[in-house]
């Protein structure tokens, strides 16, 4: 599903992904991790496109990302579901609108985008808060709206940036399970995180990186 | 069809109802141009019926030589009494025209009764029918036959003529320059306010462009925004010049009386149209320029 040959990003002379190659196959649940300035956000981002690799080759569902035109984008990351670290939430957005988002930009009719938001609100435990707004949610619920934007399109990629950085312990253990039942669905799921206790508690394959070098994987 | 155009549009008024002050800057701006633009129209429109106006009434002074017997004087002024170019003749004598002079001009009065009352030199008054096109070529080639031994001079004001001619075509050079000086500097000015407006949805947006939103999802409401910019811009504009032009028109006909009565007209409504359709196109235009600019930049 997603293939790397020998990607290389950097920013002028500051290499962030040096030389990496790596296959995540279609269904797989994979974490990437490492500290800080590792290039975990880098990988995620030059999956879905907002940046470019400076060498080698990344595939997408066989879409190769690096040579794909600015206007083919759009429909690549309508079939990816992405957790931002930062969320990316409207503030003016209600908690169903924002969720609704990735339905609206595909034409989704209104009354299908309702039913849609309402039963993925459901699944991460915010039944009945969709006319809310973000700012007056925790940090917790907001990342839980997060993961709903991701998932309600039925994306066959969700690539969650830190998607329990916010959270605490038993709220970081539902939105995994939020994730792995996604994956259980054959969603492929790439998780970047350095926590290592929710990697023990949910055990998938862990790709390591180190000074934008993959270092171990398995 | 229905829901997406319903889903631009109801996104086209959110947005200009949470931008409310920038979209009325916006919109102001538009309304200030097109009120500029629609000032100098005015008075290009007016100034070209006034012309329109004087060149019903033309009007030639054919003089005589002092020492013309009366028999050929008015063997001419028969003649061209004749022609069906003529609409006129009258015939003035040395007498008549001192009598004239001396009412009209006081102060000349004692000048003229030392100096007798053959100062003046007779002439012929001719007006002529309202020529159907090229009205300075047909008096210049009507001056040119009355042209004979007994004329002195025929007068038909063509220094003044080319003189208001060579100012018209410098007023028309200098309100397209300024026209279209006016019409940069407001698609400069709209182009940076709806750019404001794209910086203030900047986060909003490029959340639409992570989670797959197209270019043209991004850009539809911003040109809607453009059109009601422009469209209101244009009313406002309307408005403003009919305010000017009552205020204007009042105060010229109060100094210039009978001169300009009913001379002075409002823009026909093809020319307001002409105007709001101007608004539109700077509006639609600032929006795309401040779409594709972020679009270019968003990840």
């Amino acid at each position: 599903m997603i293939r790397l040959y020998h990607l290389t990003k950097t920013y002028g002379d500051l290499p962030a992904l040096s030389d990496v190659s790596l296959h995540v196959a279609k269904g797989e649940f994979c974490y990437v991790t490492g500290p800080s300035g590792a290039g975990k956000t880098t990988l995620l981002r030059l999956i879905y496109g907002a940046i470019r690799p400076t060498a080698g080759k990344l595939l997408v569902g066989g879409v190769d990302v690096a040579r794909l035109p600015r206007r083919r984008l759009p429909a690549l990351r309508r079939n990816m579901g992405i957790v931002f670290q930062d969320f990316k939430l409207i503030p003016r957005r209600t908690v169903a609108e924002n969720v609704g988002l990735a339905l609206e930009v595909i034409g989704t009719p209104r009354e299908l985008i309702q039913r849609r938001v309402a039963a993925v609100l459901g699944i991460v435990g915010l039944r009945g808060r969709g006319g809310e707004y973000p700012p007056t949610l925790s940090g917790g619920e907001q990342q839980r709206v997060a993961v709903a934007r991701a998932i309600v399109n039925d994306p066959s990629i969700v690539l969650a940036d830190e998607p329990t950085g916010n959270l605490d312990g038993a709220m970081a253990i539902e939105v995994m399970e939020i994730l792995q039942a996604i994956n259980l669905r054959g969603t492929t799921v790439l998780v970047a995180t350095h926590d290592a206790a929710l990697m023990k508690r949910f055990p998938y394959r862990v790709v390591r990186f180190e000074h934008g070098r993959k270092v171990s994987d398995g | 069809m229905k829901g997406t155009t319903a889903h631009i549009l109801r996104r086209a008024a959110r947005s200009l109802w949470e931008n409310l002050y920038l979209n009325a800057v916006a919109t102001g701006v538009i309304a200030a141009a097109l009120l500029l633009m629609g000032v100098y129209l005015s008075v290009q429109y007016n100034v070209d019926r006034i012309v329109r106006t004087w060149n019903q009434d033309v009007h030639l002074s054919v003089y005589f030589k002092p020492d013309t017997p009366e028999d050929e004087r008015f063997a001419l002024r028969d003649r061209l009494a004749a022609d069906p170019r003529v609409a006129a003749v009258r015939y003035v004598s040395e007498a008549e025209a001192a009598t004239w002079l001396a009412e009209h001009v006081p102060d000349t009065a004692p000048v003229l009764a030392e100096l007798g009352d053959d100062v003046l030199p007779a002439s012929i008054e001719v007006t002529l029918a309202p020529p159907a096109a090229d009205m300075d070529a047909a008096i210049a080639s009507f001056a040119e036959e009355i042209r004979s031994p007994v004329v002195d001079s025929v007068d038909f004001g063509q220094q003044w003529t080319e003189r208001f001619h060579a100012f018209l075509s410098l007023l028309k050079l200098l309100g397209a320059v300024l026209g279209t000086l006016i019409l940069v500097a407001a698609l400069f000015l709209v182009m940076n306010t709806v750019h404001l407006i794209v910086y203030n949805r900047r986060d909003e947006l490029e959340t639409e462009r992570l989670v797959g939103a197209t270019g043209a999802f991004i850009a539809v409401p911003f040109i809607v925004e453009g059109v009601v910019h422009g469209t209101l811009g244009g009313g406002l504009a309307a408005g403003g010049l009919w305010l000017v032009h009552r205020l204007v028109a009042s105060r010229l006909q109060e100094a210039f009386g009978l001169a300009l009565a009913g001379q002075l007209a409002f823009l026909p409504g093809s020319w307001l149209l002409l105007l709001s359709l101007a608004g539109v196109v700077l509006g639609v235009g600032a929006a795309l320029v401040s779409v594709q600019r972020f679009l270019a930049q968003a990840p």
